[in-house]
C-alpha cells in the first residue's frame, strides 16, 4: 500500500504560501486513486513530492509501511514510479527510450525488444519501435512515455496529466493499457493526477479534490 | 629530472635596447597607419592595446623583479594567493550560468589541481631547490592557471547549461530510478570533454601549426631548441594534467553541490548570469 500522511507542500520549498495542506490518501494495489483539480493548484508539485524528487515541507510517504529514506530513494521511485506531464525522450529510437531504466545498475528484471513492441502495440505505436523519439508527436511521446513506466514493473504509479496531450483514441489504449497492468498477477496501483474529471471518475475507483485541501483564500488559475 | 642545460645558452641572448622596442612599436604604427588609410577604424584601439601592452608588462618586469628575491617569501605567498583567486573569479566570471559558492568551488579546485601540478614540476621534474623558487614557479603556475581557468570556465559553462535545460530528463531518469550519479553521469562528462577540448587540441598541433610561446621565447633568449623543446613537453603535460584533474574535480563539486542525498537535482540553485 502507498500511503501518503498529512502531506504539505509549497510551490517553494524555501519560502511562500502553503499550496497544499493535510492531504492523507492511501492507495492500495490493483486500485486508482484520482487527483483533480485546477491547474495551478499544486498537482505537479504533489507527485513530485510524493516521488521524493523534492522534498514536502511536512507529512510522510511511505509503500508497505516503509519511507523512502528506509528503501533509498532510487529504490522506493522504482516501486513508485512518477510519470512527468511533460513527455521526456532522449535522442535515439522509441526502443532505446525504454530499455532505458536497464543502464542503471539497480534495475535488474529483463526488457526484451519483442516485449516492448507488444507494449507498444497496446497503445497504437506497435510500427514506432524503430522511429527516431524525437521525431514523435506530443501524444506519440506521451504514450511512450507511460508504456516505459509500465515495462519498469513499479508496484505504483504516479500519473500526472497522463492525457493532456492525446486525443479520444489515445485515450482509450492508455486506459486499457493501465487497466490491464492493474489487473496483472502483481498488479500496480495507481494515483492519477489530472485537470479531467471525467477521466478520473471513469478510470478511478476514488476521487480526492484538492480545492479541499487548498488554505482558504488561495487563488489559482482555471484551465 | 630534466637538466638546467640553458645556462649555457643564455649568453647567446641578444640583448634589446630602447631602439629596438622603438622600432618594433614603429611596425604597430604602420599596421596603425594603414588601418587609418581605410578606415578601418581600428586605430584607436590598437593604440590603446599597444600602450596596456607596454605599460602592463613593463609593470610585470619590475613587480617579478622584487617577486624573484628567493628570501621574500610573504610577496611570493601573496602573489600566489592573488594569482589563484583572480584565476577562480575569472572562470566562474565567464560562465552564463552560476549559483551561490561557486567561485569558493572553482578555488578549492584550481587550487589543488595547480599547487599540485606545480610543485610536481618545480621539485620533482625540474628538482628546483627550494621547490618553491619563485623565478620558476611563478611562470609555470601562471602557464597552469591561464589554461586552466579556460578549461574550467568552459566545463562549469557546459555543466550548469545541462543541467537547468535539461532539467526534465535528469529528473525523468531518476524518477525510473537512476542513482543521482547514474543521472547526472551524462552531463558529467560533456562538462568535463568540453572543459578539454582546448589543451587537447593544442596538444595536438603543437609543433606543426604553432611553436609556443614558451619555446619561441626560450629560443630567442638564446636556448638550445631541442632543450627548449623538452622543456615545452614538461610544460604540455603539465598544464593537461592540471587542466584535466581540474576540470574533473570541479565537476565533481559540482555534481556534489546539486545533487542531495537524497537523490534530487536541486537546479533552483542555478541562475543565469545577469538574470535572476
Amino acid at each position: 500500500m502507498l500511503a501518503i500522511e498529512n502531506l504539505q507542500i509549497r510551490a517553494n520549498p524555501f519560502d511562500g504560501p502553503a499550496l497544499i495542506e493535510g492531504l492523507s490518501i492511501k492507495v492500495e494495489r490493483y486500485q486508482a486513486v484520482g487527483i483533480v483539480g485546477p491547474s495551478g493548484c499544486g498537482k505537479s508539485t504533489l507527485l513530485r513530492s510524493i516521488a521524493g524528487l523534492i522534498d514536502p515541507v511536512g507529512g510522510e510517504v511511505a509503500i508497505d509501511g516503509r519511507s523512502p529514506m528506509e528503501l533509498g530513494y532510487p529504490e522506493f521511485r522504482r516501486r513508485v514510479m512518477l510519470v512527468p506531464q511533460r513527455p521526456t525522450v532522449w535522442d535515439g529510437s522509441v526502443c532505446d527510450n525504454l530499455l532505458r531504466p536497464r543502464s542503471f545498475d539497480a534495475v535488474r528484471h529483463e526488457y526484451t525488444r519483442g516485449g516492448c513492441e507488444a507494449m507498444l502495440g497496446k497503445v497504437g505505436l506497435a510500427d514506432k519501435l524503430d522511429a527516431s523519439a524525437a521525431t514523435l508527436s506530443e501524444g506519440e511521446k506521451q504514450r511512450v512515455c507511460l508504456v516505459r513506466a509500465v515495462l519498469a514493473e513499479p508496484d505504483f504509479l504516479l500519473l500526472d496529466e497522463p492525457t493532456s496531450a492525446l486525443d479520444g483514441g489515445s485515450v482509450g489504449w492508455v486506459e486499457s493499457l493501465l487497466r490491464q497492468a492493474m489487473s496483472d498477477n502483481d498488479g500496480m496501483g495507481a494515483l492519477v493526477a489530472t485537470h479531467d474529471r471525467a477521466f478520473a471518475e471513469r478510470f478511478c475507483s476514488n476521487v480526492i479534490d484538492l480545492a479541499d485541501y487548498m488554505p482558504a483564500g488561495k487563488v489559482v488559475s482555471h484551465a | 629530472m630534466l637538466e638546467l642545460a640553458v645556462d649555457e645558452y643564455v649568453s647567446h641572448a641578444i640583448v634589446l635596447s630602447g631602439w629596438d622596442l622603438a622600432i618594433a612599436a614603429g611596425l604597430v604604427v604602420l599596421a596603425g597607419l594603414i588601418s587609418l588609410l581605410l578606415r578601418l577604424g581600428l586605430e584607436g584601439r590598437l593604440a590603446i592595446a599597444s600602450l596596456r601592452t607596454v605599460v602592463q608588462l613593463m609593470l610585470l618586469g619590475l613587480v617579478l623583479r622584487f617577486v624573484f628575491d628567493p628570501s621574500a617569501h610573504w610577496l611570493l605567498a601573496v602573489v600566489v594567493a592573488v594569482m589563484l583567486l583572480m584565476a577562480s573569479r575569472e572562470a566562474v566570471r565567464r560562465s552564463e550560468s552560476r549559483f551561490r559558492g561557486l567561485t569558493l568551488l572553482a578555488l578549492v579546485s584550481l587550487t589543488l589541481s595547480a599547487m599540485f601540478t606545480t610543485v610536481m614540476v618545480t621539485g620533482v621534474i625540474v628538482g628546483v631547490e627550494p621547490w618553491y623558487e619563485p623565478r620558476y614557479m611563478i611562470p609555470l603556475l601562471g602557464m597552469i592557471l591561464g589554461n586552466g581557468l579556460t578549461g574550467v570556465s568552459l566545463c562549469v559553462d557546459t555543466l550548469l547549461t545541462a543541467l537547468r535545460e535539461k532539467h526534465g530528463h535528469i529528473e525523468t531518469d531518476l524518477a525510473l530510478g537512476a542513482t543521482r550519479w547514474e543521472a547526472a553521469r551524462g552531463p558529467l562528462r560533456d562538462a568535463v570533454r568540453r572543459g578539454l577540448i582546448p589543451i587537447i587540441n593544442s596538444m595536438s598541433v603543437v609543433g606543426i601549426v604553432s611553436i609556443p610561446g614558451m619555446m619561441t621565447g626560450q629560443i630567442l633568449a638564446g636556448a638550445d631548441p631541442a632543450e627548449a623543446a623538452k622543456y615545452q613537453i614538461v610544460v604540455m603535460f603539465m598544464i593537461s594534467a592540471s587542466t584535466s584533474l581540474c576540470c574533473m574535480l570541479m565537476a565533481l563539486l559540482i555534481y556534489k553541490r546539486m545533487f542531495n542525498s537524497r537523490h534530487q537535482l536541486r537546479s533552483e540553485l542555478i541562475v543565469k548570469a545577469g538574470g535572476s
